[in-house]
């Protein structure tokens, strides 16, 4: 039974105009099996997810669900057939009940109108499986960001699939919150349902899988039972080059004495109370947090992009009142947010645009934009940070993670600024791509930049940090100078305080 | 290289598409009535795009920030009769209009104050400036016309030059070449376009979205003055019921004219081209001998089909231009 196959993908490809996004992709996901879909952006994992869920319904080949030719015509036609897919965060209403969320479009009813008992007391009891503190009766909008992709999990099991594909479950999560999601991907799995688990993270194919099938450019590489793979065969074959090491420092640390950045007393309440600390020039400082220790506030706030309740700035010894990100750009800071497409980059404007638009008042004369040097100083950071596409009338909208990173950054160096705020500078970004943004940050550390670095990736923290900060419920917990950072000794400041 | 070209093969198509709509009505109703194609009638045309191309222009400068103004009806009333009142009075025609462009200026920028300041949505604050600068027009006039406005000034603004071309087309299109050159040549102008696709993303770019945001809403006040201007000019009397219902023509206008009201696109040559387009049609379903109420009926349709194929052709669009998006 283990051994009869659920999916079997035959001949699929798919064409974008202007790129095949895959080739060719055939394999078999067993009955009952965690299978991992492994590859970089751009690899077409999500593509063929899509597929598979009815959401793209032209392509070449053919897909068997149970040994039957299927076509999908909707999500909703998938759904009926129990293939069901954990989507991001944010695609829950902020607005509704966890509960509704839940049962969205499929509400329990009692004659024409909806059977709220019934409805919160499903969603409770599926909640208590997954191990949730929260109720099906809180806000969606009120919740953590974790808690949002439990919601989605606490979805997707709703629909009592046959299988469900999470597409990076665990960027959104910490800890703890992995361990019960793998508990229930195993629990899952016992009770016969098919996972397709998408993900980036090799740790977690060794974690969680049977067996992990690598996609590169749209083709087919190979499909292993997890434990006849090592990590370095996996590797090569996502990016087919060796990778051994990436989050590493492979130059001599060796930032100045020179104070850039004086953060003294700061509070944004209730947020986060007193904190103080020094950037030095040429520094690559780690600030180190679990989700809920407001790392991302207080950079935030330093930057101006938040309202201060007390405390004061001093840049390069004078003190500075920072009200707002134009201030935060005026005394030299940039800031890359977590968030990209929210707040990183802008939608409808061209790479040229978007890496210009902090400093445009360097392409006017005499009152008028000269959009040729936009486009010179676009390409310029283009060939530096090898950007691709390199085309500067290209929206950066529709380039991948790694690239919308980099088009931030270009804008940040564009406008010249000293200090870079980075927040999760790696989060949504395949190996390939963050090898290349560990490269950068010490490069830009090396040219004299002095670099906050705010992540909940312990390997990125401890790999590339010259001093660690440790943050727990809005206070700084510990400051660790450069010796050997341990993990162990980082979570437990983290956790314990 | 290859996808920049296509890019700008799809610009093309996309405002020669409006153009292509408005031929395809003149031959129409050209086929129905050849009257529809006599000179007189053509300026006729053009004339009546001037009020709404000139309040459309100052409209799409809200509407690509993502906001929008109702108020703009009732800023042409209060400079129809703000001005009238000068002239009257016996002010220098040209000193009456600088006046009444700064006022225009100033009660746009009182939008964008209450918009940015007190956090409130654009919809919202029009819908109330809208009664409250109507008021304020009722009250300046105790709801009296102004009568006999200076033939002085109304040759100045709306006399003919050449031919039966009046004055008016050319402030029509001077506003326009001005407005297109600060949006595609200062960084006013991409600062509007970047805050209508992202307005955080903008803000955290070390922009003052703020600032931003209440120039185009002082933009929009100066659009509907000239509006006012060349009307007061054109009839010669000032009401303060002017220009009720102006709003929602000159935002049709700016969306028949590619103009997104979710923000960040939209061009001033699509909005010049969308107001030439309905008042092509207006004119066209009067010389056909339409009944009024059915005009209404034509007009609306217009306007939702014009929208649907702008839809379609930008969806067209991404999809030409869609390489990674998906993946």
């Amino acid at each position: 039974m283990r051994n009869r196959s659920m999916i079997k993908f035959k001949n699929i490809s798919k064409i974008f105009p202007g790129a095949k996004a895959l080739d060719n992709v055939s394999f078999d996901i067993k009955k009952g099996e965690v299978h991992a879909l492994l590859g970089e952006n751009g690899a077409g994992k999500s593509t063929l997810l899509n597929i598979l869920h009815g959401m793209y319904t032209e392509y070449e080949g053919d897909i068997f669900l149970d040994g039957q030719k299927v076509n999908f015509k909707n999500p909703h036609n998938a759904i009926e057939y129990g293939i069901v897919k954990v989507h991001q965060e944010i695609s829950l209403v902020p607005e509704l009940t966890v509960g509704q969320n839940i049962v969205l479009g499929y509400e329990p009813r009692k004659g024409q109108f909806i059977d709220f008992d019934k409805l919160y007391s499903q969603s409770d009891k599926i909640l208590k499986r997954l191990r949730c503190k929260f109720r099906s009766n809180d806000i969606t909008r009120d919740l953590s960001i974790g808690e949002m992709q439990m919601t989605t999990i606490a979805k997707a099991l709703f629909h009592n699939a046959r299988v469900i594909s999470l597409d990076e479950p665990t960027s959104s999560l910490f800890g703890p919150e992995v361990n019960t999601l793998f508990e229930i991907i195993k629990e899952l799995k016992n009770k016969g349902t098919t996972i397709i688990y998408v993900t980036h993270k090799l740790e977690e194919v060794f974690q969680i899988a049977d067996r992990v099938t690598v996609l590169r450019d749209g083709k087919y590489m190979s499909t292993n039972n997890v434990s006849n793979v090592t990590k370095e065969y996996l590797i090569k074959n996502m990016v087919g080059r060796d990778v051994s090491a990436f989050a590493v420092r492979n130059r001599p640390r060796r930032f100045e004495d020179k104070v850039v950045l004086d953060v003294r007393n700061l509070s944004v309440i209730p947020y986060f109370k007193n904190v103080s600390f020094k950037l030095r020039r040429g520094e690559i400082l780690g600030v180190f947090g679990l989700i809920g220790s407001k790392r991302t506030d207080v950079v935030r706030a330093i930057f101006g992009a938040d309202k201060k309740n007390s405390g004061d700035i001093f840049i390069n010894g004078i003190k500075k009142e920072i009200f707002s990100p134009e201030e935060g750009l005026k005394n030299s800071i940039g800031l890359i947010p977590e968030d990209r497409k929210a707040q990183g980059i802008v939608k409808n404007l061209t790479n040229a645009d978007n890496i210009g638009l902090s400093c445009l008042e360097k392409f006017i004369h005499f009152g008028f934009l000269n959009h040729n040097e936009k486009k010179i100083n676009c390409e310029h950071f283009m060939e530096k940070l090898n950007l691709t596409p390199k085309d500067p009338m290209y929206l950066t909208i529709q380039l991948s993670g790694g690239n919308q990173q980099k088009v931030v950054l270009a804008k940040w160096l564009s406008a010249k600024v000293d200090i870079i705020f980075f927040d999760e500078p790696t989060k949504g970004i395949d190996i390939g791509a963050k090898q290349e943004i560990y490269r950068l940050l010490e490069d830009l550390a090396e040219e004299g930049k002095s670099i906050i670095m705010v992540s909940s990736e312990l390997p990125e923290i401890i790999g590339m940090s010259d001093r660690i900060i440790i943050m727990n419920k809005g206070r700084i917990v510990k400051t660790l100078n450069y010796t050997k950072f341990s993990e162990e000794q980082i979570l437990q400041f983290a956790m314990e305080g | 290289m290859y996808k920049k070209k296509k890019k700008k093969n799809i610009k093309i198509i996309r405002e020669f598409g409006i153009i292509l709509a408005i031929f395809l009505i003149v031959i129409i109703f050209t086929i129905i009535n050849p009257i529809y194609i006599t000179p007189y009638n053509i300026i006729s045309i053009i004339e009546q795009s001037t009020i709404n191309g000139l309040i459309g222009i100052g409209v799409t400068f809200a509407i690509l920030t993502a906001g929008i103004d109702l108020s703009v009806g009732s800023t042409f009333a209060i400079i129809i009769v703000f001005v009238g009142k000068l002239l009257v009075s016996g002010i220098n025609p040209i000193l009456s209009i600088i006046i009444g462009i700064g006022l225009g200026f100033a009660l746009g920028i009182v939008n964008g104050l209450i918009i940015c300041k007190m956090n409130i949505q654009p919809f919202v604050v029009t819908l109330g400036t809208m009664s409250l600068y109507r008021g304020i027009a009722y009250i300046f006039t105790g709801g009296w016309p102004v009568l006999d406005i200076p033939k002085n000034f109304r040759m100045m603004v709306d006399g003919d030059i050449l031919y039966n071309i009046p004055v008016s087309i050319f402030i029509l299109l001077l506003f326009a070449f001005l407005t297109h050159i600060l949006l595609r040549y200062t960084r006013f102008g991409i600062y509007v376009y970047a805050l209508g696709g992202n307005e955080e993303a903008t803000r955290l770019s070390g922009i003052s979205t703020e600032k931003t945001k209440i120039l185009a809403y002082g933009i929009v006040g100066i659009g509907a003055a000239l509006a006012g201007i060349v009307m007061l000019a054109r009839l010669g009397t000032g009401e303060p019921s002017a220009g009720q219902g102006y709003e929602l023509n000159a935002i049709a206008a700016a969306a028949i004219g590619g103009a997104s009201l979710a923000g960040g696109k939209g061009s001033i040559i699509g909005t010049l081209l969308g107001a030439a387009l309905l008042s092509a049609l207006k004119v066209g379903l009067i010389v056909v001998g339409v009944e009024t109420f059915w005009q209404y009926i034509a007009t609306g349709l217009i306007i939702i089909l014009a929208v649907y194929i702008e839809y379609i052709q930008s969806k067209l669009y991404l999809k030409s231009l869609t390489v990674s998006k998906m993946r």
